[in-house]
């Protein structure tokens, strides 16, 4: 089954495990103990995460622990930190004109 | 002020926050009136909006297009008027417009939907970008990547050159 990244993050929980596996592979126990939620629906949060390309699991003795796939992660944070640039200048320039606006108003009294 | 947070509340939308240090009639009117939306809709450095023609009342028809001032090149958006609330809400379909720049953002309008919340003198802005299919969100996705890049490549000439 091919599933979808953006589907992937869409997700509030499966962002908050995204956040917390980045910084070090954890077992979906581990993993867990962060959320008031099941293990179970932290494994089913994996299994998508899993599917669409964005965690990798590795055997470590009797445990599996989870990974992110940074390259993976790095594809769709691009594409967002362009939004996030031609928007940032945009509003920007529109901070400048309001506080421009702002003072002729104040001016005019 | 922070930063434009930008976020992906399901798999066809882009949620892009702001927040701006005046009262909402003033936000509202520079998102409103012509003369001064040209003076903030341009990202691009060295790009001019020789077309703006707004809208707003439900139904009406806006034009945007950008040129770029050193080759000519021109792109843009236009769209119908949806919802428009005075001082809390715009919503409007959105086709991309390529111009002689080129590139695709899919067959289908997307859904703008902007919404201004003031609070205290500060006006908190909310932008939804809500694309019609998947596949128009990927061919969004390509276009803005290239978009990006290019002006990435103009700014890096202005430091170069500068």
């Amino acid at each position: 089954m091919n599933r979808d990244i953006f589907q992937a993050i869409a997700d509030p929980t499966r962002r908050a495990i995204i956040a917390l596996i980045a910084i070090q592979a954890m077992t979906p126990n581990a993993i867990a103990e962060n959320f008031h939620t099941t293990r179970q629906a932290v494994s089913k949060h994996l299994r998508i995460l899993t599917e669409c390309e964005l965690v990798t699991q590795e055997q470590k003795g009797r445990e599996i622990y989870y990974s992110l796939e940074i390259e993976k992660m790095k594809e769709i944070d691009e594409w967002l930190e362009q939004y996030r640039k031609i928007w940032e200048t945009r509003y920007s320039q529109l901070d400048d004109l309001l506080a421009k606006i702002k003072k002729e108003k104040e001016e005019e009294k | 002020m922070k930063p434009a947070e930008v976020s992906t509340p399901s798999d066809r939308e882009v949620l892009v926050k702001r927040s701006f240090d005046a009262p909402v009639n003033l936000v509202w009117q520079a998102y409103t009136d012509p003369a001064l939306m040209r003076l903030w809709l341009t990202a691009m450095p060295g790009w001019s909006m020789p077309v703006c023609e707004m809208a707003t009342h439900v139904g009406g028809k806006y034009r945007w297009r950008w040129r770029d001032n050193e080759n000519g090149l021109e792109f843009g958006f236009t769209g119908e008027m949806l919802e428009v609330a005075l001082h809390s809400k715009i919503a409007h379909t959105q086709i991309y417009d390529p111009g002689d720049l080129g590139g695709s953002m899919g067959d289908e309008p997307s859904i703008i939907t902007v919404t201004f919340n003031e609070t205290n003198g500060i006006t908190n802005v909310a932008t939804s970008i809500k694309f019609a299919s998947k596949a128009d969100r990927d061919a969004a996705m390509s276009t803005g990547m290239t978009d990006g890049m290019e002006m990435s490549y103009k700014q890096l000439d202005g430091v170069l050159a500068g």
